[in-house]
């Protein structure tokens, strides 16, 4: 399920999950998680040490905050990864991340027309997810090869993803092409309704007691997931360069949040989210990278375009700028606008009524991410380096060290989303980032 | 339906014109390794795996509907 936002669906990527409410974090699971992490580490190391030519250690956390009065979510997001180079043309890497959420969420969908206190429903939830990584990179003269698998846990979610990318460069090293393909196989708990039984009478989960046990009130459903990339990156001129990148995603399963209930009758009946099982994906995004000598300064513009198969059309426009204060620390801002429509089958309210509120044919959803929105984003990050001096290394252990520490700030505008006619109040997300990266 | 029809495949003309005109320039286009030096600087790079960029798009995959058409490794060097 995905990381942030128990409200929301289960949209792709291999490694996301929608998550969900009531459960508590079982920190033992963490602290084995992290000790297994360590252990791996320290026996790549050991092993990178003794003939490694580099290894590289990145640690990182991140703190995403919502306010709100009534729900709000936290998530902290703790990350470790080991890269060691045993030679020339081989990379191993290991790594390890956790998303530490607690927070509180509506469990129940309605809209203005709906009979129901969904304010009131709002119920404290914390989970953990813990993913482990592993992978290699085979590099020759001018191409690439990657592989790698990650396995992500919580209570009520299980993930398998593979990848693999390639990528080459030729004319004279200005062209680059990379290919990528990811496959999950993903599993998700819900109430164990029967797949003839009617959508309408399908109960959502309250919370994830006897996941992915043999107990009989709860179910295991299958996400696959496919997800490919091509990527051309082109040097245009000394100071120019660009990136066209083209995504296609398809995934197939239970897409929808477990943990949400819709109201979807004016007296009040509610049923488990029903979501289309198919979903394909496509995007195009175009970036170009310009330097302005005089200001001594990286501009980068951006622009993508988003469709898929359930009529969401999402548009993103991105603007940053990074340039050195002083030859060891970087300094970059930037800015962004995302616009979309709204699926198909939304509405924020299937209690009846046509047009703006009503059902909405087969399908009914409570996730905001699937209703028309906009967002603006501001940030920024201030990235120390300190290299050693040849024969010398920083703090005696390092080749290189590098920390950085990075702000944004997300703004949600929900166009047509309420709950129970009201708009929520957790549209303001915070971000804060912390890394470390020491080259061994 | 016919000139929906036939304006998809226009559509679909164009496209592959404008991506063959831009395949066909980025021939006429060399940099020479000398000349790499800015565009060998982190800065001008795609794709950097930094903290802050991770923790972006995590949280963006979450806020929004769509996914996608991210930046991929890349950038100006292969200055060997």
């Amino acid at each position: 399920m995905k990381v942030l936002g128990s409200r929301f669906l289960p949209i792709a990527y291999p490694e996301a999950r929608p998550w969900g409410p009531p459960v508590r974090a079982s920190r033992h699971r963490v602290r084995r998680s992290l000790s297994g992490l360590v252990a791996v580490c320290g026996l790549l190391f050991a092993g990178a040490s003794a003939q490694a030519q580099v290894a590289s250690l990145d640690l990182g956390s991140a703190l995403f905050v919502e306010p709100s009065k009534r729900s709000g979510l936290t998530v902290v997001n703790p990350s470790a990864t080991l890269a060691v180079k045993p030679n020339d043309w081989l990379t191993v890497q290991g790594a390890y991340e956790a998303d530490i959420v607690s927070g509180a969420s509506e469990s129940v969908k309605g809209g203005p027309l709906s009979n129901v206190d969904v304010v009131s429903s709002a119920t404290h939830f914390s989970d953990t997810r813990n993913a482990v990584t592993g992978g290699f990179t085979i590099t020759r003269a001018s191409t690439h090869l990657s592989g790698s698998y990650t396995y992500g846990t919580e209570h009520d979610y299980r993930s398998n993803a593979f990848a693999v990318s390639a990528g080459t460069d030729f004319l004279q090293k200005n062209t680059q092409i990379e290919l990528s393909y990811g496959r999950g196989f993903d599993k998700v708990c819900t109430t164990a309704f029967a797949a003839s039984d009617a959508p309408s009478s399908r109960l959502a989960l309250d919370n994830s007691h006897g996941c992915f046990t043999d107990d009989k009130k709860r179910a295991s459903r299958d996400i696959s997931l496919n997800n490919f990339q091509v990527g051309w990156t082109q040097t245009w001129t000394p100071v120019f360069t660009t990136q066209l990148v083209l995504s296609a995603a398809l995934q197939n399963g239970f897409l929808g949040n477990p943990y949400r209930a819709v109201v979807i009758a004016s007296a009040g009946d509610q049923a488990l989210e029903n979501h289309p099982e198919n979903r394909a994906r496509g995007a195009i995004g175009l970036r170009g990278k310009y330097y302005l000598r005089n200001l001594q300064t990286a501009v980068s513009v951006g622009a993508r375009l988003y469709r898929d198969t359930w009529d969401i059309f999402g548009q993103t426009y991105e603007l940053d700028a990074e340039r050195y204060m002083l030859p060891w620390l970087r300094v970059l801002v930037r800015a962004r606008y995302y616009t979309q429509t709204k699926a198909l089958f939304w509405s924020d309210d299937y209690t009846g009524g046509e047009p703006a509120n009503g059902p909405r044919g087969q399908y009914w959803s409570g996730d905001r991410e699937l209703s028309p929105l906009s967002s603006y984003l501001v940030g920024g990050r201030v990235l120390a380096t300190r290299e050693g001096r040849p024969g010398q290394r920083v703090l005696g252990l390092f080749l290189r060290f590098s920390g950085s520490i990075g702000f944004d700030l997300l703004k949600t505008n929900l166009r047509d989303f309420t709950l129970g006619g009201r708009s929520p109040d957790d549209t303001l997300a915070l971000l804060w980032s912390i890394g470390l990266r020491g080259e061994f | 339906m016919k000139q929906l029809h036939a304006r998809a495949v226009l559509q679909a003309l164009g496209l592959l014109l404008g991506v063959t005109v831009l395949v066909g320039s980025a021939g006429c286009a060399t940099v020479r390794p000398e000349q790499r030096a800015i565009l060998a600087d982190p800065t001008m790079q795609f794709d950097e795996k930094s903290a802050d960029q991770a923790a972006l798009e995590h949280t963006l995959d979450n806020r929004e509907g769509s996914t996608g058409g991210g930046s991929v490794r890349g950038g100006g060097c292969g200055c060997n």
